[in-house]
């Protein structure tokens, strides 16, 4: 239990270890705090197991305007009784004296308490007394009550206040609630001015406030950056917009290959890169294409821009331009796709991208770099199946075992450059390559199931996760 | 990646009578088929584009013989001389679709599924080899239907035949107007006069590449003997082709008989197998497996190929249909699926280099880093975004826009040239989540210009209702400063509509603009429905803080 005290609770408990059992009201007038802080110390007393609140209906009584009147001039039997004192009168005179609903009230009650008797006398009814009318217990009550507002534990004949409460307008009842606090054994006997002062309630609820953070996406992007580069690669970056040369041509795709046309690949409107290449990479390039798939290749074509569909462009580039002996170098970044957006597919995602050349380039050391890579990641039950990429070959997938999935899911692709590739380039000697999406290993890590999430900038998302 | 759909069962009594359902699932991905679903005996499978041999159980089943080491080597497809099957080829096609193919496939017995497996086969060729039938197509004939010799010919577009699947003649114009496959493909001959056309020597029309075949020759389960033709502008592809159906045809029981076919620069198809002689010390080398040429051999073999060693080199026999392999480098992945992917150990040889992030993205991370410290959440938008955000709502100049062709998605058209429109989206998206709002982002935006810019920039935006010029300004100069030491102005600059009159301004560094800042004008938060008020900044890193 918390021995701090707010000064609220500080001065409700006191005033009611001085005196207990007292209302809200009370307790605002005594410790002159206002009813709502009155109020709100209350309940965190009564959360703490300090404070009791008793919930009571207290019922009161007063005369209502039939009471008065009685008061005044008696009950109505009482009036029929002070008339008959001198001689008997017939229901008619009565009427005419007692006015309206009085008179049968009048008659009955005076019968019930023994007071009147009645003669049929040819057609009239005589009333006449019978006995001596003494005080009932209604108008002992009546009097009792006065101009006062009584409460039911004044009530001494509750027979009568059931009677007068029966007959209309006689009695005002009112209920009301209130609330009676009193202290617990516990809170009696604390001392509060043991409690430092100054201190505040460490154990209550505040206001939620949102860290600043990085995107969730941009994370994982940086950690696998970081696990390349601590692999021994090397960053290159190059544009997003690519001349369809770099981003085909050079990459042994076939001019009229399906993967070129429009539906699939972001071409820019009315853009055109006037030279994508140097003027011996185009003629290699293009006879590798003329010779290998047999047909007419054509430069225009090759300077279509494109936004680029991977970035394999880029590290080709780099190796065509620098010619490096012995290199590890990687390039990450958005590329595009000209497909429906949906829970799995966007038109622009990150993919990163890792080529060795020179020393260690076989099959088996592309897969050793892999196997690394995803153990670093976290991920150790891993296998590879063959596949196929248009510009590597041999070519490979990684399959990794998903716990919570339970079952293989296919993630980053690599290969050997195909010699079609590397020798129009100007390159001898294999090169491996290796990557894949970033977005897929994100969604893992963080359970989604929607890609698009990434790009939704959702507050409440970003916010919680 | 094209998808077929195949029963286990029929694959294993193809590959042979023992072969358990459990040797064929797990084998499969070793040829390099992803099994998609299973579900039942029906299993879905993705086969690459490469290998249009794997779209039929029967071409699937010859491969897992060869890796279930039940079958080795390659099927070899003799050709008879018998009959005397012919077309000729007139020269007023040379100008529209010049060359033709063909074999004729006789006694064997194809089943209903079997039909269905080549009908879908011969839509995956024409879309993949035949660029959707312009390169080339393809049509299965029943032989016994037609009287030979064939003319491969044209005719006016008034000819008419009844068209496979149909009751009644119709001309061809019909027929391009009126029939699914004419409506898809009819633009490939649009440009002529006159269209191809086969005729036997009864003059029956047999079919009209690339759009149709003629009803008359509908292959049925009954059909034994099968015409295939291909009909194209580029002749490697039209054999092409027919090696792959040849081939599938062969594992379904039948056997070829030539066509002969005469007329300019067309001749009679040979299907003759490509030898290729190499050094296997390359394969050692890539593959990084010290491998006996023997062995190597053995490889090739399960891959269904022919191979034998001859003094240091192995002599490779590839059959027609393997057009996929080029050179060396292909054989060594065939010797790698021979030799099991899943038995070559992986290794990890150290780094011999040091690797290092570029420049651009430390100082970038620098920056993102700086904006977290300043109570900044950072967002991620897509480069590709919608004129609406990027130009419409924002009020801004949309004379230098970049344009994709053919998106599919409209809110992904025009490559941004800005960032804030899209941070402004982002908190027009959120607006019953709590403020303050504090946003950042770094990104590339494109500008026209050799042919196309790419820089980095940083925006920055706010959103609360007590937000003011003066807390932007002061986050602004405090990012700038710190890290990069970098001291900035703001100078009164000319109206502009995403901004408050009066209060924005052009930041200047050293006397050059590099960005914008400013309250966000009333109408442009009424267009985005955000109801409290927003600041923000955008700069450009590129040329700031590196090149």
């Amino acid at each position: 239990m918390s021995q701090v005290f707010h000064d609220i609770e500080k001065k409700i408990l006191e005033t009611l270890q001085k005196v207990p059992n007292q209302t809200p009201e009370q307790l605002s007038t005594n410790t002159e705090l206002s009813i709502d802080q009155v109020r709100r110390g209350i309940e965190w007393l009564r959360l703490k197991d300090l404070a009791i609140v008793d919930e009571s209906q207290k019922v009161t009584f007063s005369l209502g305007p039939n009471g008065l009147d009685s008061l005044k001039n008696g009950l109505p039997e009482r009036k029929l009784i002070n008339m008959l004192k001198d001689e008997p009168k017939t229901f008619d005179q009565i009427r005419s004296a007692l006015s309206g609903a009085g008179f049968n009230v009048a008659i009955a009650n005076a019968k019930k308490n023994g007071w009147i008797k009645i003669e049929k006398n040819n057609s009239e009814s005589l009333v006449s007394i019978k006995e001596k009318p003494i005080e009932t217990p209604e108008e002992k009550l009546l009097s009792f009550i006065g101009q006062k507002t009584i409460s039911q534990e004044q009530v001494s004949n509750p027979l009568a206040m059931k009677i007068l409460l029966s007959r209309p307008n006689y009695i005002i009842e009112t209920s009301e609630k209130t609330k009676t606090i009193s202290l617990t054994d516990a809170a009696l006997s604390l001392d509060t001015s043991a409690s430092s002062s100054g201190a505040i309630d460490v154990e209550a609820d505040v206001p939620s406030v949102f860290a600043a953070r990085t995107h969730p996406l941009q994370d994982t992007i940086d950690e696998i950056r970081e696990i390349f580069v601590n692999l021994g690669f090397s960053e290159i970056l190059g544009n997003m917009t690519q001349s369809s040369f770099w981003n085909f041509d050079a990459l042994f795709t076939p001019q009229d290959h399906p993967a070129r046309e429009l539906q699939d690949t972001f071409y820019l409107e009315n853009l055109e890169s006037k030279n994508p290449a140097t003027s011996s990479q185009i003629k290699n390039v293009s006879s590798s294409h003329n010779k290998n798939w047999k047909y007419d290749w054509k430069l225009s074509e090759s300077q279509k821009m494109v936004l680029r569909t991977h970035t394999t462009c880029v590290t080709i580039k780099h190796l065509a331009e620098q010619k490096p002996e012995n290199a590890r170098i990687f390039s990450l970044g958005r590329v595009f796709r000209n497909e429906k957006v949906s829970y799995k597919h966007l038109v622009e995602f990150n993919q990163i991208e890792g080529i060795v050349i020179g020393n260690n380039t076989t099959l088996r050391d592309l897969m050793g770099i892999q196997k690394e890579f995803y153990k670093k990641l976290g991920l150790t039950k891993i296998k590879f199946w063959p596949t196929f990429f248009p510009y590597t070959e041999p070519s490979l997938q990684t399959m990794v075992y998903n716990e919570k999935l339970g079952k293989w899911i296919e993630l980053f692709g690599m290969g050997i450059f195909r010699p079609e590739v590397t020798k129009p380039l100007g390159i001898d000697k294999p090169v491996l390559a290796w990557g894949g999406g970033i977005e897929r290993i994100a969604m893992l890590k963080y359970e989604l199931d929607d890609v698009r999430e990434f790009y939704n900038n959702n507050l409440s998302w970003l916010r919680s996760v | 990646m094209p998808v077929v759909e195949l029963n286990i069962n029929r694959i294993r009594k193809l590959v042979s009578g023992n072969v358990t359902r459990k040797q064929i699932l797990d084998v499969l991905p070793f040829l390099g088929l992803d099994i998609e679903s299973e579900e039942g005996d029906e299993i879905r499978i993705e086969y690459s584009p490469n290998r249009p041999d794997y779209s039929t159980d029967y071409g699937i089943a010859t491969g897992l013989q060869g890796l279930l080491g039940i079958k080795k080597g390659i099927q070899k497809t003799p050709i008879k001389k018998k009959g005397n099957y012919s077309i000729k080829v007139e020269s007023t096609v040379t100008k529209i679709r010049p060359y033709v193919t063909g074999i004729i496939a006789s006694n064997g017995k194809l089943d209903d599924v079997a039909i269905k497996q080549l009908m879908n086969m011969q839509e995956d060729l024409h879309d993949g080899i035949g660029r959707k039938r312009k390169k080339s197509s393809i049509g299965l004939h029943d032989a016994d239907k037609i009287s030979f010799p064939l003319t491969y010919t044209t005719v006016s577009r008034e000819h008419k035949f009844v068209p496979l699947n149909g009751s009644t003649e119709q001309t061809i114009n019909e027929i391009l107007a009126n029939t699914e496959v004419g409506q898809n493909y009819g633009s490939v001959i649009e440009n002529t006069k006159n269209v191809p056309i086969i005729f036997d020597s009864d003059q029956n029309t047999i079919s009209f590449p690339p759009i149709i075949n003629s009803a008359l020759t509908t292959v049925t389960s009954n059909t034994k003997n099968i015409l295939i033709e291909v009909t194209g502008i580029d002749k490697e592809a039209a054999e092409d082709m027919l090696s792959v159906v040849v081939s599938i045809l062969q594992t379904a029981g039948f056997e070829f008989n030539e066509l002969k076919i005469t007329g300019n620069k067309n001749s009679t198809p040979q299907l003759k197998e490509k030898t290729m002689i190499y050094d296997p010390k390359f394969t050692s080398e890539i593959i990084g497996i010290e491998m006996s040429p023997s062995n190597m051999v053995t490889c090739l073999k399960k891959c269904r190929l022919d191979a034998s060693v001859k003094g240091k080199k192995i002599t490779c026999i590839i059959p027609r249909y393997r057009f996929d392999i080029f050179s060396p480098m292909d054989l060594t992945e065939e010797i790698a699926l021979g030799y099991g992917i899943a038995n070559i150990e992986p290794k990890l040889s150290p780094s011999t280099t040091i690797g290092q992030k570029n420049d651009v993205t430390i100082k970038t991370k620098l920056i993102s880093q700086t904006a977290v410290g300043l109570g900044f959440l950072e967002a991620m938008n897509s480069s590709l975004t919608s004129k609406k955000v990027l130009y419409e709502m924002t009020k801004r100049d949309s004379s230098q826009i970049i344009s994709v062709l053919d998106s599919k998605s409209q809110e992904h058209t025009i490559l941004r040239d800005s960032l804030l429109p899209s941070l402004l989206d982002n908190l027009s998206k959120n607006i019953h989540e709590s403020y303050p709002q504090k946003l950042f982002e770094t990104g590339v935006v494109f500008s026209k210009g050799k042919p196309i810019d790419e820089s980095i920039n940083l925006a920055i935006i706010i959103a609360y209702k007590d937000t003011s010029y003066s807390e932007i300004k002061a986050i602004m100069q405090s990012l700038l400063r710190t890290n990069f030491k970098i001291n900035s102005e703001t100078k009164t600059s000319k109206n502009n509509e995403l901004f408050s009159k009066g209060r924005h301004a052009d930041i200047f560094v050293n006397e050059k603009k590099v960005g914008e800042i400013g309250e966000i004008d009333s109408n442009i938060l009424e267009n985005f429905r955000i109801r409290t008020s927003v600041v923000g900044f955008e700069i450009k890193l590129s040329g700031l803080i590196f090149d």
